[in-house]
Protein backbone atom coordinates (compact mmCIF):
# COMPACT_ATOMS: atom_id res chain seq x y z
CA UNK A 1 0.00 0.00 0.00
CA UNK A 2 1.33 3.05 -0.83
CA UNK A 3 2.26 6.54 1.02
CA UNK A 4 -0.46 8.04 -1.68
CA UNK A 5 -3.18 6.14 -0.76
CA UNK A 6 -3.22 6.56 3.05
CA UNK A 7 -2.87 10.52 2.61
CA UNK A 8 -6.26 10.51 0.46
CA UNK A 9 -7.40 8.31 2.97
CA UNK A 10 -6.13 10.50 5.71
CA UNK A 11 -7.56 13.67 3.38
CA UNK A 12 -11.19 12.44 3.39
CA UNK A 13 -10.87 11.57 7.33
CA UNK A 14 -9.53 15.22 7.93
CA UNK A 15 -12.35 16.72 5.84
CA UNK A 16 -15.36 14.61 7.72
CA UNK A 17 -13.81 15.86 11.08
CA UNK A 18 -13.69 18.94 10.06
CA UNK A 19 -17.36 19.12 9.01
CA UNK A 20 -18.77 17.37 11.73
CA UNK A 21 -17.14 19.91 14.04
CA UNK A 22 -18.24 22.71 12.27
CA UNK A 23 -21.82 21.63 12.16
CA UNK A 24 -21.81 20.79 15.36
CA UNK A 25 -23.66 23.92 16.77
CA UNK A 26 -25.70 25.04 13.57
CA UNK A 27 -28.85 24.54 15.14
CA UNK A 28 -28.43 26.08 18.28
CA UNK A 29 -27.80 29.24 16.70
CA UNK A 30 -29.74 32.35 15.39
CA UNK A 31 -28.35 34.57 17.73
CA UNK A 32 -28.33 38.40 16.13
CA UNK A 33 -27.10 41.83 16.23
CA UNK A 34 -30.06 41.85 18.78
CA UNK A 35 -27.63 39.46 20.86
CA UNK A 36 -25.33 41.93 21.19
CA UNK A 37 -26.53 43.94 24.40
CA UNK A 38 -27.23 40.70 26.34
CA UNK A 39 -23.26 39.36 25.15
CA UNK A 40 -22.38 42.88 26.24
CA UNK A 41 -23.97 42.36 30.13
CA UNK A 42 -22.56 38.60 30.41
CA UNK A 43 -19.27 39.89 29.88
CA UNK A 44 -19.33 42.24 32.20
CA UNK A 45 -21.13 39.98 34.98
CA UNK A 46 -17.61 38.91 35.71
CA UNK A 47 -15.61 42.05 35.58
CA UNK A 48 -18.04 43.13 38.68
CA UNK A 49 -17.11 40.71 40.66
CA UNK A 50 -13.08 41.75 40.61
CA UNK A 51 -12.78 43.01 44.09
CA UNK A 52 -14.36 39.96 45.68
CA UNK A 53 -11.75 37.38 44.00
CA UNK A 54 -8.76 39.99 44.34
CA UNK A 55 -9.33 39.36 48.28
CA UNK A 56 -9.81 35.49 47.68
CA UNK A 57 -6.60 35.76 46.07
CA UNK A 58 -4.91 38.15 48.36
CA UNK A 59 -1.40 37.22 49.11
CA UNK A 60 -1.74 38.56 52.63
CA UNK A 61 -4.99 36.82 53.63
CA UNK A 62 -3.15 33.76 52.64
CA UNK A 63 -0.19 34.22 54.88
CA UNK A 64 -2.03 35.68 58.07
CA UNK A 65 -4.21 32.42 57.42
CA UNK A 66 -1.00 30.05 57.01
CA UNK A 67 0.19 31.29 60.43
CA UNK A 68 -3.07 31.27 62.53
CA UNK A 69 -4.79 27.89 61.44
CA UNK A 70 -3.89 24.50 61.17
CA UNK A 71 -2.23 22.63 58.37
CA UNK A 72 -5.47 21.17 57.00
CA UNK A 73 -7.29 24.54 56.83
CA UNK A 74 -4.22 26.01 55.21
CA UNK A 75 -4.13 23.18 52.55
CA UNK A 76 -7.75 23.42 52.10
CA UNK A 77 -8.10 26.86 51.80
CA UNK A 78 -4.92 26.52 49.44
CA UNK A 79 -7.12 24.31 47.44
CA UNK A 80 -10.19 26.73 47.39
CA UNK A 81 -7.70 29.44 46.16
CA UNK A 82 -6.77 27.35 43.39
CA UNK A 83 -10.75 26.68 42.56
CA UNK A 84 -11.67 30.60 42.72
CA UNK A 85 -8.20 30.82 40.67
CA UNK A 86 -10.03 28.15 37.93
CA UNK A 87 -13.93 29.84 38.15
CA UNK A 88 -12.48 33.45 37.58
CA UNK A 89 -9.75 32.44 34.46
CA UNK A 90 -13.25 30.72 32.82
CA UNK A 91 -14.79 33.67 33.65
CA UNK A 92 -12.47 36.03 31.90
CA UNK A 93 -12.40 33.40 28.88
CA UNK A 94 -16.42 34.18 28.95
CA UNK A 95 -15.21 37.99 28.32
CA UNK A 96 -12.95 36.95 25.57
CA UNK A 97 -15.09 35.21 23.58
CA UNK A 98 -18.09 37.67 24.22
CA UNK A 99 -16.07 40.49 23.19
CA UNK A 100 -14.97 38.10 20.00
CA UNK A 101 -18.67 37.34 19.18
CA UNK A 102 -18.89 40.83 19.39
CA UNK A 103 -16.28 41.64 16.86
CA UNK A 104 -17.54 38.62 14.46
CA UNK A 105 -20.94 40.56 14.32
CA UNK A 106 -19.55 43.68 13.38
CA UNK A 107 -17.23 41.53 10.88
CA UNK A 108 -20.80 39.88 9.73
CA UNK A 109 -22.99 42.96 9.13
CA UNK A 110 -20.02 45.54 7.85
CA UNK A 111 -20.18 45.90 3.94
CA UNK A 112 -16.34 44.92 3.46
CA UNK A 113 -13.87 43.26 5.46
CA UNK A 114 -9.94 43.10 5.60
CA UNK A 115 -8.82 39.87 5.50
CA UNK A 116 -5.59 40.75 7.02
CA UNK A 117 -7.78 41.80 10.41
CA UNK A 118 -9.75 39.01 10.41
CA UNK A 119 -6.75 36.54 10.11
CA UNK A 120 -5.37 38.48 12.64
CA UNK A 121 -8.26 37.96 14.69
CA UNK A 122 -8.64 33.90 14.16
CA UNK A 123 -4.92 33.74 14.87
CA UNK A 124 -5.17 35.92 17.98
CA UNK A 125 -7.95 33.01 19.37
CA UNK A 126 -5.97 30.04 18.46
CA UNK A 127 -3.17 31.87 20.60
CA UNK A 128 -5.16 33.01 23.42
CA UNK A 129 -6.98 29.25 23.25
CA UNK A 130 -3.96 27.58 23.39
CA UNK A 131 -2.60 29.66 26.32
CA UNK A 132 -5.54 29.78 28.07
CA UNK A 133 -5.79 25.98 28.28
CA UNK A 134 -1.92 25.51 28.95
CA UNK A 135 -2.09 27.68 32.16
CA UNK A 136 -6.10 25.74 32.97
CA UNK A 137 -4.34 22.57 32.77
CA UNK A 138 -1.00 23.72 34.86
CA UNK A 139 -3.46 25.32 37.54
CA UNK A 140 -5.81 22.54 38.01
CA UNK A 141 -2.79 19.77 38.07
CA UNK A 142 -1.18 22.24 40.96
CA UNK A 143 2.11 22.62 38.51
CA UNK A 144 1.69 26.21 38.94
CA UNK A 145 1.25 28.95 41.83
CA UNK A 146 -1.79 30.79 41.59
CA UNK A 147 -1.40 33.63 39.82
CA UNK A 148 -1.86 37.38 40.03
CA UNK A 149 -4.75 37.78 37.46
CA UNK A 150 -5.46 41.84 38.03
CA UNK A 151 -3.97 42.92 34.95
CA UNK A 152 -5.95 40.43 32.62
CA UNK A 153 -9.17 41.25 34.02
CA UNK A 154 -8.16 45.65 33.96
CA UNK A 155 -7.76 44.82 30.07
CA UNK A 156 -10.90 43.04 30.23
CA UNK A 157 -12.65 45.44 31.93
CA UNK A 158 -11.69 48.31 29.69
CA UNK A 159 -12.18 46.57 26.48
CA UNK A 160 -16.00 46.02 27.39
CA UNK A 161 -16.23 49.61 28.22
CA UNK A 162 -14.50 50.57 25.63
CA UNK A 163 -16.78 47.83 23.08
CA UNK A 164 -19.79 49.40 24.75
CA UNK A 165 -18.96 52.97 23.92
CA UNK A 166 -18.44 52.12 20.27
CA UNK A 167 -21.35 50.16 20.13
CA UNK A 168 -23.68 53.61 21.60
CA UNK A 169 -21.67 55.80 18.63
CA UNK A 170 -22.45 53.50 16.18
CA UNK A 171 -26.26 53.28 17.36
CA UNK A 172 -26.08 57.12 16.86
CA UNK A 173 -24.33 57.09 13.39
CA UNK A 174 -26.42 54.41 12.34
CA UNK A 175 -29.86 57.07 13.27
CA UNK A 176 -28.32 59.99 11.93
CA UNK A 177 -27.50 57.93 8.48
CA UNK A 178 -31.36 57.23 8.31
CA UNK A 179 -32.00 60.85 8.90
CA UNK A 180 -29.55 61.62 6.33
CA UNK A 181 -31.05 58.98 4.08
CA UNK A 182 -34.63 59.91 4.47
CA UNK A 183 -33.91 63.40 3.97
CA UNK A 184 -31.96 63.22 0.90
CA UNK A 185 -35.10 60.93 -0.60
CA UNK A 186 -37.35 63.68 0.14
CA UNK A 187 -35.18 66.26 -1.37
CA UNK A 188 -35.27 63.73 -4.71
CA UNK A 189 -38.70 63.11 -4.64
CA UNK A 190 -39.09 66.92 -4.89
CA UNK A 191 -37.17 67.33 -7.55
CA UNK A 192 -38.82 64.52 -9.53
CA UNK B 1 -19.99 -11.77 -10.11
CA UNK B 2 -22.95 -12.02 -11.81
CA UNK B 3 -25.18 -11.63 -8.83
CA UNK B 4 -23.34 -8.33 -8.15
CA UNK B 5 -24.04 -7.17 -12.01
CA UNK B 6 -27.44 -7.56 -11.21
CA UNK B 7 -27.73 -5.87 -7.89
CA UNK B 8 -25.97 -2.90 -9.53
CA UNK B 9 -28.38 -3.27 -12.20
CA UNK B 10 -31.20 -2.84 -9.35
CA UNK B 11 -29.57 -0.04 -8.11
CA UNK B 12 -29.39 1.74 -10.78
CA UNK B 13 -32.90 1.22 -11.62
CA UNK B 14 -34.03 2.79 -8.21
CA UNK B 15 -31.13 5.36 -8.66
CA UNK B 16 -33.08 6.60 -11.52
CA UNK B 17 -36.26 6.66 -10.25
CA UNK B 18 -34.87 8.29 -7.12
CA UNK B 19 -33.55 10.89 -9.39
CA UNK B 20 -36.92 11.32 -11.29
CA UNK B 21 -38.65 11.59 -7.78
CA UNK B 22 -36.07 14.50 -6.54
CA UNK B 23 -36.24 16.14 -9.89
CA UNK B 24 -40.40 15.75 -9.79
CA UNK B 25 -40.11 17.36 -6.13
CA UNK B 26 -37.78 19.78 -6.60
CA UNK B 27 -40.97 21.20 -9.51
CA UNK B 28 -43.58 20.27 -7.17
CA UNK B 29 -42.01 22.35 -4.21
CA UNK B 30 -41.31 25.02 -6.15
CA UNK B 31 -37.89 24.78 -4.96
CA UNK B 32 -36.33 24.70 -8.67
CA UNK B 33 -36.44 28.73 -8.29
CA UNK B 34 -34.31 28.21 -5.35
CA UNK B 35 -31.75 25.92 -6.64
CA UNK B 36 -31.76 26.79 -9.80
CA UNK B 37 -28.46 24.76 -10.36
CA UNK B 38 -29.23 21.79 -7.84
CA UNK B 39 -31.90 21.27 -10.30
CA UNK B 40 -29.86 21.83 -13.38
CA UNK B 41 -27.59 19.72 -12.22
CA UNK B 42 -30.30 16.97 -11.30
CA UNK B 43 -31.52 17.20 -14.41
CA UNK B 44 -28.61 16.44 -16.61
CA UNK B 45 -28.09 13.50 -13.97
CA UNK B 46 -31.20 12.26 -15.07
CA UNK B 47 -30.54 12.76 -18.78
CA UNK B 48 -27.02 11.14 -18.59
CA UNK B 49 -28.72 7.50 -18.19
CA UNK B 50 -30.43 7.92 -21.50
CA UNK B 51 -27.62 9.19 -23.18
CA UNK B 52 -25.44 6.32 -21.72
CA UNK B 53 -27.80 4.35 -22.76
CA UNK B 54 -28.15 4.99 -26.21
CA UNK B 55 -24.60 5.50 -26.34
CA UNK B 56 -23.77 1.92 -25.38
CA UNK B 57 -26.61 0.76 -27.79
CA UNK B 58 -25.18 2.74 -30.68
CA UNK B 59 -21.33 2.02 -30.31
CA UNK B 60 -21.28 -1.07 -27.52
CA UNK B 61 -19.60 -0.78 -24.35
CA UNK B 62 -15.94 -0.96 -25.46
CA UNK B 63 -15.49 1.41 -28.48
CA UNK B 64 -13.54 4.46 -27.78
CA UNK B 65 -16.63 6.45 -29.39
CA UNK B 66 -18.71 5.39 -26.18
CA UNK B 67 -15.74 6.33 -23.47
CA UNK B 68 -15.04 9.58 -24.92
CA UNK B 69 -18.92 10.67 -24.66
CA UNK B 70 -19.41 8.52 -21.28
CA UNK B 71 -16.58 10.84 -19.79
CA UNK B 72 -17.69 13.67 -21.73
CA UNK B 73 -21.53 14.11 -20.17
CA UNK B 74 -19.26 12.55 -16.57
CA UNK B 75 -17.26 16.43 -17.21
CA UNK B 76 -20.63 17.59 -17.37
CA UNK B 77 -22.61 16.16 -14.29
CA UNK B 78 -19.29 17.28 -12.13
CA UNK B 79 -19.57 21.20 -13.04
CA UNK B 80 -22.85 20.91 -12.48
CA UNK B 81 -22.57 19.41 -9.23
CA UNK B 82 -19.85 21.87 -8.46
CA UNK B 83 -21.74 25.11 -9.59
CA UNK B 84 -25.18 23.43 -7.38
CA UNK B 85 -22.27 23.55 -4.60
CA UNK B 86 -21.26 26.69 -5.29
CA UNK B 87 -24.81 28.04 -5.24
CA UNK B 88 -25.20 26.25 -1.57
CA UNK B 89 -21.93 28.40 -0.27
CA UNK B 90 -23.91 31.21 -1.64
CA UNK B 91 -26.88 31.21 -0.07
CA UNK B 92 -25.01 29.99 3.38
CA UNK B 93 -23.29 32.82 3.15
CA UNK B 94 -23.79 35.34 0.15
CA UNK B 95 -26.31 37.65 2.34
CA UNK B 96 -23.35 39.00 4.35
CA UNK B 97 -21.26 41.40 1.66
CA UNK B 98 -17.88 41.65 3.32
CA UNK B 99 -17.66 38.04 4.58
CA UNK B 100 -18.86 36.56 1.11
CA UNK B 101 -15.91 38.66 -0.73
CA UNK B 102 -13.51 37.02 1.22
CA UNK B 103 -14.79 33.54 1.88
CA UNK B 104 -15.34 33.28 -1.99
CA UNK B 105 -11.99 34.09 -3.18
CA UNK B 106 -10.48 32.12 -0.30
CA UNK B 107 -12.55 29.48 -1.57
CA UNK B 108 -11.53 29.46 -5.18
CA UNK B 109 -8.00 29.20 -3.69
CA UNK B 110 -8.36 26.20 -1.62
CA UNK B 111 -10.17 24.39 -4.66
CA UNK B 112 -7.18 25.19 -6.64
CA UNK B 113 -4.69 24.16 -4.17
CA UNK B 114 -6.67 20.78 -3.48
CA UNK B 115 -6.58 19.83 -7.18
CA UNK B 116 -2.60 20.66 -7.29
CA UNK B 117 -2.23 18.55 -4.24
CA UNK B 118 -4.63 15.91 -6.04
CA UNK B 119 -2.85 16.31 -8.97
CA UNK B 120 1.07 16.18 -7.40
CA UNK B 121 0.10 12.97 -5.00
CA UNK B 122 -1.28 10.60 -8.04
CA UNK B 123 0.62 8.23 -9.68
CA UNK B 124 1.91 10.04 -12.97
CA UNK B 125 0.21 7.22 -15.06
CA UNK B 126 -1.99 8.70 -18.10
CA UNK B 127 -4.31 5.89 -17.85
CA UNK B 128 -5.20 7.32 -14.42
CA UNK B 129 -5.53 10.94 -15.71
CA UNK B 130 -9.39 10.72 -15.78
CA UNK B 131 -9.99 9.04 -12.62
CA UNK B 132 -6.84 11.95 -11.20
CA UNK B 133 -9.37 14.97 -12.56
CA UNK B 134 -12.28 13.08 -11.00
CA UNK B 135 -10.88 12.79 -7.73
CA UNK B 136 -9.21 16.14 -7.97
CA UNK B 137 -12.77 17.93 -8.49
CA UNK B 138 -14.46 15.87 -5.91
CA UNK B 139 -12.07 16.24 -3.49
CA UNK B 140 -12.15 20.21 -4.18
CA UNK B 141 -15.49 20.67 -4.22
CA UNK B 142 -15.73 18.21 -0.39
CA UNK B 143 -12.89 21.08 0.91
CA UNK B 144 -14.59 24.24 -0.41
CA UNK B 145 -17.76 22.51 1.73
CA UNK B 146 -16.17 22.12 4.71
CA UNK B 147 -14.68 25.25 4.46
CA UNK B 148 -17.81 27.37 4.13
CA UNK B 149 -19.01 25.31 7.08
CA UNK B 150 -15.85 26.46 9.14
CA UNK B 151 -16.60 29.91 7.93
CA UNK B 152 -20.59 30.39 9.09
CA UNK B 153 -19.02 28.51 12.59
CA UNK B 154 -16.21 31.16 12.83
CA UNK B 155 -18.69 33.74 12.30
CA UNK B 156 -21.82 32.22 14.02
CA UNK B 157 -23.99 32.24 10.62
CA UNK B 158 -27.01 30.40 11.02
CA UNK B 159 -27.40 27.62 7.93
CA UNK B 160 -30.70 26.47 7.04
CA UNK B 161 -31.56 22.93 7.72
CA UNK B 162 -31.97 22.38 4.05
CA UNK B 163 -29.24 23.83 2.88
CA UNK B 164 -26.81 22.02 5.82
CA UNK B 165 -28.52 18.92 4.30
CA UNK B 166 -28.27 19.51 0.39
CA UNK B 167 -24.17 19.94 1.81
CA UNK B 168 -24.17 16.62 3.92
CA UNK B 169 -25.34 14.57 0.87
CA UNK B 170 -22.56 16.54 -1.66
CA UNK B 171 -19.76 15.93 0.84
CA UNK B 172 -20.81 12.42 1.59
CA UNK B 173 -20.83 11.85 -2.05
CA UNK B 174 -17.33 13.86 -2.75
CA UNK B 175 -15.98 12.12 -0.04
CA UNK B 176 -16.82 8.64 -1.08
CA UNK B 177 -15.91 9.50 -5.09
CA UNK B 178 -12.62 10.40 -3.96
CA UNK B 179 -11.91 6.94 -1.91
CA UNK B 180 -13.92 5.25 -4.49
CA UNK B 181 -11.27 6.52 -6.81
CA UNK B 182 -7.97 5.73 -5.02
CA UNK B 183 -9.39 2.19 -4.32
CA UNK B 184 -10.18 1.65 -8.27
CA UNK B 185 -6.37 2.93 -8.84
CA UNK B 186 -4.90 0.97 -6.33
CA UNK B 187 -6.47 -2.23 -7.35
CA UNK B 188 -7.84 -1.54 -11.10
CA UNK B 189 -8.72 -4.89 -12.36
CA UNK B 190 -10.16 -6.66 -9.68
CA UNK B 191 -12.24 -3.81 -7.67
CA UNK B 192 -14.03 -2.47 -11.10
CA UNK B 193 -17.23 -4.07 -10.47
CA UNK B 194 -16.98 -3.20 -6.55
CA UNK B 195 -16.53 0.43 -7.76
CA UNK B 196 -19.73 0.97 -9.76
CA UNK B 197 -21.76 -0.66 -7.13
CA UNK B 198 -20.55 1.33 -4.67
CA UNK B 199 -20.43 4.49 -6.58
CA UNK B 200 -24.02 3.56 -6.97
CA UNK B 201 -24.98 3.04 -3.63
CA UNK B 202 -23.09 6.42 -2.41
CA UNK B 203 -25.01 8.39 -4.80
CA UNK B 204 -28.31 6.66 -3.66
CA UNK B 205 -27.63 7.73 -0.72
CA UNK B 206 -26.57 11.67 -1.23
CA UNK B 207 -29.98 11.21 -3.31
CA UNK B 208 -32.01 10.02 -0.27
CA UNK B 209 -30.18 13.50 1.80
CA UNK B 210 -31.10 15.53 -1.01
CA UNK B 211 -34.64 14.44 -1.21
CA UNK B 212 -35.00 14.53 2.54
CA UNK B 213 -33.36 18.63 2.33
CA UNK B 214 -36.02 19.54 0.22
CA UNK B 215 -39.34 18.11 1.15
CA UNK B 216 -40.70 21.36 1.90
CA UNK B 217 -40.91 24.44 0.19
CA UNK B 218 -37.82 26.91 0.58
CA UNK B 219 -37.82 30.49 0.85
CA UNK B 220 -36.40 32.15 -2.34
CA UNK B 221 -34.34 34.81 -0.70
CA UNK B 222 -33.85 35.65 3.18
CA UNK B 223 -34.20 38.71 4.73
CA UNK B 224 -30.99 40.79 4.32
CA UNK B 225 -29.94 41.60 7.62
CA UNK B 226 -29.13 45.40 7.72
CA UNK B 227 -25.51 46.60 7.50
CA UNK B 228 -23.64 48.56 9.16
CA UNK B 229 -21.35 51.50 7.85
CA UNK B 230 -18.29 50.58 6.29
CA UNK B 231 -16.49 53.15 8.94
CA UNK B 232 -17.74 51.14 11.79
CA UNK B 233 -15.20 48.21 10.55
CA UNK B 234 -12.36 50.46 9.98
CA UNK B 235 -12.67 51.70 13.20
CA UNK B 236 -12.91 49.18 15.36
CA UNK B 237 -11.79 45.87 13.92
CA UNK B 238 -8.40 47.53 14.28
CA UNK B 239 -9.13 48.50 17.91
CA UNK B 240 -10.42 44.77 18.69
CA UNK B 241 -7.69 43.40 17.51
CA UNK B 242 -4.88 44.92 19.20
CA UNK B 243 -6.76 44.62 22.90
CA UNK B 244 -7.14 41.15 22.05
CA UNK B 245 -3.15 41.09 21.40
CA UNK B 246 -2.46 42.58 24.27
CA UNK B 247 -4.59 40.66 25.84
CA UNK B 248 -2.99 37.58 24.24
CA UNK B 249 0.39 39.11 25.72
CA UNK B 250 -0.47 39.22 28.81
CA UNK B 251 -2.04 35.78 29.15
CA UNK B 252 1.63 34.53 27.36
CA UNK B 253 3.68 36.75 29.88
CA UNK B 254 1.40 34.80 32.77
CA UNK B 255 2.37 31.66 31.18
CA UNK B 256 5.98 31.82 30.55
CA UNK B 257 6.98 33.62 33.66
CA UNK B 258 5.23 30.65 35.23
CA UNK B 259 6.78 28.22 33.26
CA UNK B 260 10.42 29.76 33.84
CA UNK B 261 9.49 28.93 37.50
CA UNK B 262 9.54 25.43 37.20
Amino acid sequence: MSLFFYLFFGLVGLLLVLFAWSVRNLGKRGKTIADAGALEECGRGHVVHLPQIRQALAETDYSYLSQKAPAFVSRRIRQERRRVALAYLSALRADFQSLLRMAKIIARLSPEVVALHEFERLRLTVAFAWRYQMVRLQLGAGLMPIPRLDGLSDLVSGLSVRMETAMNELGERAVLAAEMASSFDGRGSDVA
Amino acid sequence: MAEIVTVEKALWALCVLLTAGLFALLLYRKNHRVYPFLFTYVLITLMQNPVLFATYRVWGFDSPASTNIAWGVQGLVVAARALAVAEICRRVMGMYRGIWALAWRMLLVIAGLVLLYSWAVARPRWQAAILNSDRGIELAIAGVIVMVFLFAQHYEIQVAPADRYLAIGFLLFSCFTVLNNTLLEGWLERYETLWNLFGTLAFMASLLIWIWAVRETQEEGSLQPEMLSGVAYCTLAPEINFRLKTLNEQLGKLWYSEAKKH
